[in-house]
């Protein structure tokens, strides 16, 4: 069976690095700070490919991404690890998940996808909601925190993660599929995938060609350094410790 | 915080603990000041690959010495630093085979255990790597690697239970300089006083020399290296030796049941010490997945280890080293000022250096000399030499030093 995988990434800071709150609480300070794409949503990219390389059928992986200019930088970066094509929705505006939603499930449509894959969660605002909206809003059947996936003559199999452990599901196709850590393990791009991203084209459309007015439901009100509050000590020994975890911290 | 102390070492690096231990080793009070945290930096990134066969009888005869200075360290401080595998140079082309023959031919005259290695032997010792189109390749049983957070460990365990007080996270900001003479420097935790001052910087190491207006020819590069995760298919043995395959400009060590495959590429990315966050941290550094660098590294090493490619379960260690003109590094004094001192400019050397450099600065510091010949790597040889002054060419000569570290063909090659 041919194939379209449309796999929505977002482009986050990468939370190796040291992030800093404007001094005014309203938002990160973005200046120097390195952008990645979202890991969840490399995982999904990854598995995009993976099904591509285990099909004896057409698969098309498309990279899609709102944002602004800059946002082309990482969709490359899916372009070099091997997606098929990469699209950037131009958008200035701060989305909420609400509104990522909406965007993706216009494009889905236009694309004619016949799966979604993407990050259970973007690890900026760990808001994990746009893979739910969207299926909702295109009333696809959708499984969540996915740790594997098997197709089958029923649809496709996905272990999803739980508190509770693994839960097996079986979706009809078309649906959305959210990616959990455990999925898989992205690649690095190979030198001559590198060499080919550089010549691709990215194909860019513009928010406003959607015919989707933004109608935010969350609001940004505040952002403030969460003090670690940590305070060390240094304790003389296993009997001092056991003291102090029971007089002091009364933990134990 | 101390206010004095005979000796101040501007950084916790490799460089600067193993003179801190030596000196206090000797009686002397010492300082360690280090911006971040101690074995943080270049240090915290190193692959530790030790090759003691070098170009020159002297610069082996440290590297050698660095051993048993290593194996003490051992035993003091009860860790396993050195991980003796041996070490092996392979050669595909007609070039790199001369320069085996010329490189055991030297070894063999100053009696160092060095021989060529029959190719299905090298297939025998190493069943994880091609070597189908090797023409010849050399074996040094006595080589291996140091774990070089075992060797930090060491240093400051040992430092600290002779006296070195270590200063983490206090960065310098100004050296106290009066009439021609180092004082101290200005810490963000204040004034900290002695007449010597020894500027174990690393990458940072040329703006602490500008601070006097001291000229330190070198440069900030980016490296990188990967090391692969053991799977059941692919495990490699602790003991395997460790590999230089300079056609593909690849060093190869054991780590953890996985390969360690580093690249001295012939680009790499410059940095600007300066115009990095003044909070830098080295340990932080990631690669993005389609760094060309991280592309190359994986390319070349497939060459060499067809069982590595970009899907790979593996990870990117990325540092920044330090290259100076001549890929020697800087250690003693340049002449302007009296009671500086340099330790710096290891070219990616740093960890296996550090042994007899640290005995080397604290002769140097105490006595004025040291019984090592050290004329390549005195701190003063580029000293208000033309071409090494001006921060664009030095950058450049260093680059150049890099891009020609393992591809530049040596000997009577002919």
């Amino acid at each position: 069976m041919n194939m379209k995988i449309l796999v929505p990434t977002k482009r986050v800071p990468d939370t190796d690095q040291k992030i800093r709150i404007r001094p005014d609480g309203s938002g990160i300070d973005e200046e120097n700070l390195p952008y990645v794409v979202n890991p969840f949503d490399a995982i999904a990219v990854e598995e995009a490919l993976r099904i591509r390389e285990n099909s004896n059928d057409e698969v098309e992986v498309l990279a899609v991404g709102i944002g602004s200019d800059d946002y082309e930088r990482e969709l490359r970066t899916s372009l070099a690890i091997g997606a098929d094509r990469a699209m950037l929705i131009e958008c200035a505006a701060a989305l909420d998940s609400w509104n990522v939603a909406r965007i993706l499930s216009v494009i889905v449509q236009r694309e004619q996808a016949d799966l979604v894959l993407m990050g259970k969660q973007a690890v900026d605002d760990d808001s994990n909601q746009a893979g739910q909206f969207l299926a909702a809003l295109l009333d696809w059947p959708q499984a969540t925190f996915a740790s594997k996936l098997d197709f089958t003559e029923n649809g496709l199999r996905v272990a999803r993660e739980t508190d509770a452990g693994i839960e097996t599901v079986v979706v009809r196709l078309p649906a959305v599929v959210t990616t959990d850590l455990r999925l898989n393990e992205p690649r690095y791009a190979s030198l001559p995938n590198i060499l080919r991203a550089r010549k691709k084209t990215i194909e860019r459309l513009e928010f406003q060609q959607l015919g989707l007015e933004i109608e935010p439901r969350i609001q940004l009100l505040h952002m403030e350094v969460l003090s670690t509050g940590r305070n060390c000590i240094r304790v003389s020994g296993v009997d001092e410790l056991v003291v102090r975890l029971r007089d002091e911290a009364k933990v134990i | 915080m101390t206010q004095t102390a005979d000796v101040i070492v501007i950084g916790g690096g490799v460089a600067g603990l193993s003179t801190a231990m030596q000196l206090a080793l000797r009686g002397t009070d010492v300082v360690v000041v280090e911006r971040e945290r101690l074995g943080n930096g270049s240090t915290g990134r190193a692959a530790g690959l030790l090759g003691q066969l070098r170009g020159t009888a002297e610069s082996t005869r440290m590297l050698m010495d660095g051993v048993e200075i290593v194996k003490d360290l051992e035993q003091r401080a009860n860790v396993e630093i050195f991980v003796q595998t041996g070490s092996l140079r392979i050669a595909e082309t007609p070039e790199r085979k001369r320069e085996i023959i010329d490189l055991v031919e030297m070894g063999k005259s100053i009696n160092f255990d060095i021989d060529h290695l029959p190719i299905d032997e090298v297939s025998s010792k190493l069943p994880y790597m091609r070597t189908d189109d090797l023409l010849d390749a050399c074996y040094c049983p006595t080589d291996g690697h140091l774990q070089p957070a075992e060797l930090v460990s060491a240093y400051i365990r040992i430092g600290k239970s002779h006296g070195v007080t270590f200063r983490p996270n206090c960065p310098v900001g100004e050296m106290i300089v009066e009439g021609g003479k180092v004082k101290g420097v200005l810490t963000s935790e204040g004034p900290l006083y002695a007449p010597v001052v020894v500027n174990a910087g690393g990458p940072w190491s040329y703006l602490l020399a500008e601070l006097t207006g001291t000229c330190l020819p070198t440069a900030a590069l980016g490296h990188c290296y990967l090391t692969t995760r053991p799977t059941e298919t692919n495990s490699v043995d602790r003991l395997s030796p460790a590999v230089r395959d300079r056609h593909l400009r690849l060093y190869t060590r054991p780590e953890s049941g996985g390969l360690i495959v580093g690249m001295y590429g012939e680009e790499a990315v410059e940095y600007e010490m300066k115009d990095l966050p003044v909070d830098f941290d080295m340990s932080a550094m990631t690669t993005r997945r389609d760094d060309i660098h991280v592309a190359r590294l994986i390319y070349a090493a497939q060459q060499r280890f067809p069982w590595i490619n970009e899907r790979t379960p593996m990870t990117i260690t990325t540092g920044i080293m330090t290259f100076t003109p001549d890929g020697k590094p800087f250690c003693g004094k340049v002449s302007e000022i009296e009671g500086l001192y340099h330790c710096a400019g290891f070219c990616g050397h740093g960890i296996v250096q550090s042994p007899t450099i640290g005995v080397i600065m604290a002769d140097l510091i105490r006595k004025g000399e040291t019984d090592y010949d050290i004329a390549a790597i005195e701190a003063d040889r580029y000293f208000e030499i033309p071409g090494f002054q001006d921060r664009a060419e030095v950058k450049t000569k260093c680059y150049d030093m890099h891009a020609g570290y393992y591809g530049r063909v040596e000997g009577k090659a002919d």
